[in-house]
């Protein structure tokens, strides 16, 4: 099968299991929009959880938030209010991370063979600034930006007022 | 009552896993924590385990690995297993029965599905 073909198919199973997800133990309501490739090498984010992933396919699945919206998901896991950016938000950004790519490979896996996941990891960046004009300390929007050759396919969401991305690397093993 | 171990390397997830457990009426006198398989064996044998919840992908030991160990380990050997992982599909889920682990729940669940499966192993209020 072609790749276009494979990730339009693949696009649908990270948006369903994105949304049960979402239904089943994040509790937030979840609106999906159209997948696309995301052209720019560098994906500038505040948090990525990411899961990779060996097969006859190999790659990556990763979740792209706000720091915002990574304290939101903490929060309504854990059933509080969670306002700093703590080990426990990283471990949760972890498992929401491992939840969606373990759902993912096992809709995969009947069509393209047995994959085998990572353990999640989690990347934040924290306190990092620009440096302005007379050396006053600018906040960037974001604080990590994350280089891949290969363009993700990126699954878009809006939830709570805030957009965050699930991205795919795929690629076919021994090509 | 009965003494829980909850196996998972994510700590939000042991904290979800017990806090729907006990608003679920289930009843359960004491629950042990354990990071990897590893550190579950160890809370086993120095604790008097009557139900195991098992994560499947972990760091130093994984969860099949901690099964298989359980299984082949003399007096403890009978303990229930579930597994409660984001391993789905019939393949795992065979793999994980066929090396001892007695109940299988893949991750996301809601509180009924926990609930249901494991009142096969402790009791209601």
């Amino acid at each position: 099968m072609a790749m276009e073909g494979i990730m339009e198919s693949v696009a649908l199973d990270i948006t369903s299991s994105t949304k049960t997800l979402f239904e089943t133990m994040i509790m937030l309501d979840l609106q999906p929009d159209n997948a696309f490739f995301e052209d720019d090498t560098q994906i500038k984010t505040d948090v990525i959880g990411m899961v990779s992933f060996t097969g006859k396919y190999h790659g990556v699945i990763a979740l792209f938030c706000s720091k915002r919206f990574a304290l939101k998901m903490a929060s309504n896991m854990l059933m509080t209010d969670i306002t700093d950016f703590t080990h426990e938000v990283k471990d949760a950004v972890g498992e929401v991370s491992n939840m969606i790519a373990g759902n993912v490979k096992t809709k995969l896996t009947p069509q393209y063979g047995e994959m085998y996941l990572s353990i999640p990891i989690v990347i934040a960046g924290e306190g990092l600034s620009i440096t302005a004009v007379d050396n006053h300390p600018v906040v960037a929007d974001t604080t990590i930006s994350c280089f891949s050759k290969d363009p993700w396919l990126m699954t878009p969401f809006i939830s709570n007022g805030e957009k965050f991305n699930v991205g795919l690397l795929l690629k076919e093993s021994n090509k | 009552m009965p003494k829980v171990l909850i196996i998972d390397d994510s700590a939000v997830m042991r904290k979800i896993i017990q806090r729907n457990i006990q608003q679920s009426g289930l009843l359960v006198d004491e629950f042990f924590e354990a990071g990897d398989g590893r550190e579950g064996l160890e809370k086993v044998t120095s604790n008097n385990i009557d139900l195991i919840l098992c994560d499947w992908n972990m760091p130093n030991m994984t969860g099949i690995d901690f099964v298989k160990a359980i299984r082949g380990s003399g007096q403890k050997s009978n303990i229930p297993i579930v597994m409660v992982t984001t391993e789905g599909g019939e393949a795992k889920i065979e793999e994980a029965k066929n090396s001892g682990a007695n109940g299988y729940l893949t991750k996301p669940f809601t509180p009924d599905q926990l609930k249901s499966k494991l009142g096969n192993f402790l009791l209601v209020k």
